[in-house]
């Protein structure tokens, strides 16, 4: 009997939740075959099967949360000789009468959400779990009106309005994080304009920019391209940027994070930038592409705001924002004139890094930021 | 203008391709003196001559074999059966041969000849006069199957396939032959024989059928818009190979698909386009893709023969079946 407990998925994740199993009791399986997906704060990751054999127990039932390193499988050694493939062991399976019925579905294959492909489409460009919805079509089917309906904060059957809900999936990282963020983190905030004017021409790629203007300012104060861990009061920082760039999207919020954007030219960095929203708003992100940013960038700017008290999360060191571009009158020698400015915010961990080196880092942002290219 | 009707279109097509390829050949059981069973080779024994307009014994497997080495050797046959019921012995000249030569000969030869075949019932005619068997056609390589549903359809496709180098098995829905009729000009122009026909536009469901069928499809869309469901309709008629590509944006567009079919359903080629949607039109299904279809039985005699074939009424529930996923 083998025992197999839900890995450490990284990230810090302290639990999962099971949101598909792809095997069932009495099933064989070979080893990377897709055991069960698990929906972290972050992502649904997709756990692969350590081994090959037969699954004696699945011992989490689905949609808990499970905490890692729990038991989610066991294995079976006893009865079944594993050839490592399905043929192979048929005749030393069928006999086993105390296997699961035929008839039996999977865990697997029942359908627990009953929608369309297209309104399942629908529902998840809205970030709306299915799981929680009574439907109003044949059979109790979920409708494309059902999901317009909770998307617009009205509630569907016998859901009330104003109820609580459990908040689950990227809200429910994004709380867990702001509160340890504001329980750890001791934050203070600098802002300035930079003056754009001799590229700005009401439109061109300012997140391209601001990536370049990052990196230049790592380069004069590194100590903000760092991790520090507050327990140990250790401080690590970095030459290579990982940098997180803050997505919004219907669901919520997400941060994928652009390897050594310091290091690409702005056609990478664009390109990179444009695949990785993409992913967010097809839910479809790799965890590999939310690890470990050692900065993080808040375009926020493109909504609404000029300058933002940011939150940094540890053991991120700093986070840059961007607001939205205005006019600014600029007195001359007895002439007023007028430029176009970025404001920036840059919020920073004051446990382990000062206003001085703060600010000379938005002024190396600043001054590269101006240039013409 | 005055009307064509299907049949008589059949006839121009034939005409039309003798006179401008002399080895167009006209073979089958009383297709010269008699002019077919149905008349679609009316005249054109006095026209051609006895040479290339050719009675035959009342042998299906002959046909069929005549038919290949005239292909073989560079004639165009084209080969009547008198009913898609009689055409099973001949299935063995067609899989087996016709059908092979292109690969059989890497290309040095090609087997162009038409094999033409009234179907489907609607005509209370006996046993073995109704089938519908198009689905065995289109699981042989190397075969176009096409069924048209109109007198400028049949025309078209009919011209298409005999000026093309591939062995073709046309049939044709034999209730439509006088039924369908319209204006059309004797013109020479043929029409794609890889390509569906939108014959209707709509947006909530898309309507996939051929044949006779497809007057039945067309009724049901006008009947239903006045329940507020806009149903697009689109004759497939080259049902090998398939543009699947048209059918699948249509259902990108509806969201919803059914399938109709005089063959019974099991087998059908209603699983094949469902299956094609299912993979090309996934993520866009509302609801489930249905088939509207014979039973799975013997096309039954007279009596029975309206129980058994698809109309608009039937299709008209599977509408509100696939409405209903809203």
């Amino acid at each position: 009997m083998t025992i197999f407990n839900l890995p450490d998925l990284g990230e810090g994740l302290q639990d999962a939740e099971i949101v598909a199993w792809h095997v069932a009791e009495g099933d064989h399986v070979v080893a990377d075959a897709p055991l069960v997906s698990v929906e972290t704060e972050k992502a649904v990751v997709e756990v692969p099967s350590p081994r090959s054999g037969y699954i004696k127990h699945l011992l989490a039932a689905l949609h808990q949360r499970v905490n890692v390193g729990a038991p989610i499988v066991e294995f079976d050694d006893g009865t079944h000789v594993d050839s490592g493939t399905v043929v192979g062991d048929l005749s030393a399976k069928l006999p086993a009468a105390a296997e699961p019925a035929p008839t039996q579905t999977s865990p697997a294959t029942t359908a627990s959400v009953l929608a369309s492909p297209a309104v399942r489409v629908l529902a998840r460009d809205r970030g709306i779990d299915l799981s929680g919805l009574s439907g109003t079509g044949p059979d109790g089917t979920i409708t494309r009106a059902d999901v317009e309906r909770v998307s617009s904060g009205l509630v569907a059957g016998e859901q009330k309005a104003g109820t609580p809900q459990a908040l689950t999936g990227v809200r429910r990282s994004m709380a867990v994080n702001m509160a340890k963020a504001h329980a750890e983190v001791v934050p203070a905030t600098v802002w300035d304009e930079a003056d754009i004017s001799l590229w700005w021409t009401g439109h061109g790629d300012i997140t391209v920019r601001l990536v370049r203007a990052i990196a230049v300012a790592r380069a004069a104060e590194p100590i903000l391209n760092a991790w520090y861990d507050g327990q140990a009061m250790t401080l690590r920082t970095f030459d290579r940027i990982d940098l997180g760039i803050a997505v919004d999207f219907e669901g919520g919020l997400i941060v994928p994070v652009v390897r050594d954007a310091g290091a690409r030219d702005m056609a990478s960095l664009r390109a990179e930038i444009d695949r990785l929203k993409a992913a967010v708003r097809a839910r479809a992100v790799s965890v590999a592409d939310l690890r470990d940013p050692t900065v993080t960038l808040s375009n926020f700017g493109m909504l609404a705001g000029r300058h933002a008290a940011l939150v940094v999360v540890p053991p991120q060191v700093a986070i840059v924002g961007a607001g939205r571009i205005f006019q600014q009158a600029v007195p001359g020698a007895g002439t007023v004139a007028f430029t176009h400015v970025l404001p920036l915010s840059l919020t920073f961990d004051h446990r382990v890094a000062t206003g001085g080196e703060a600010g000379r880092f938005l002024q190396a942002m600043i001054d590269d930021l101006k240039q013409s290219s | 203008m005055p009307e064509t009707t299907l049949v008589q279109a059949i006839n121009l097509a034939l005409a039309r391709a003798m006179t401008e390829d002399e080895r167009v050949i006209v073979l089958g059981e009383d297709v010269g003196k008699d002019g077919g069973v149905f008349r679609a080779t009316d005249g054109l024994l006095a026209r051609f001559g006895a040479d290339r307009v050719r009675d035959t014994p009342l042998s299906e497997a002959v046909i069929g074999g005549i038919s290949v080495g005239l292909a073989v050797s560079g004639f165009r046959p084209v080969a009547e059966v008198q009913f898609s019921g009689f055409i099973y012995p001949l299935i063995d000249q067609i899989a087996n041969h016709a059908s092979r030569f292109r690969t059989r000969t890497h290309g040095h030869l090609t087997c162009p000849m038409v094999i033409r075949a009234p179907n489907g019932g609607g005509i209370h005619a006996p046993e073995h006069h109704s089938d519908s068997p198009e689905a065995m056609f289109t699981n042989i390589p190397g075969l176009r199957v096409i069924i048209p549903s109109s007198p400028r359809r049949a025309y078209g496709l009919l011209l298409a396939a005999l000026r093309g180098s591939d062995p073709v098995v046309y049939l044709e829905p034999t209730r439509l032959y006088r039924a369908a009729r319209e204006a059309m000009e004797d013109d020479g122009k043929s029409l794609p024989v890889d390509q569906c026909f939108i014959l209707r536009e709509g947006s909530d469901v898309t309507i996939v059928t051929w044949g006779a069928m497809v007057v039945e499809a067309l009724k049901a869309a006008a009947e239903w818009q006045a329940k507020g469901c806009s149903a697009e309709v689109i004759d497939v008629a080259t049902l090998k190979p398939l543009d699947a590509e048209t059918i699948i944006r249509s259902v990108k567009k509806t969201s919803r698909c059914v399938i109709v079919h005089e063959a019974p359903l099991t087998g059908g080629y209603g699983g094949e386009i469902a299956a094609r949607v299912a993979e090309g039109a996934f993520s866009s299904l509302l609801a489930p893709v249905l088939r509207v279809t014979g039973f799975d039985t013997v096309m039954p005699l007279p009596k029975l023969e309206n129980r058994y074939l698809p109309d608009a009424a039937r299709i008209g529930v599977a509408l509100d079946r696939v409405m209903a996923y809203a």
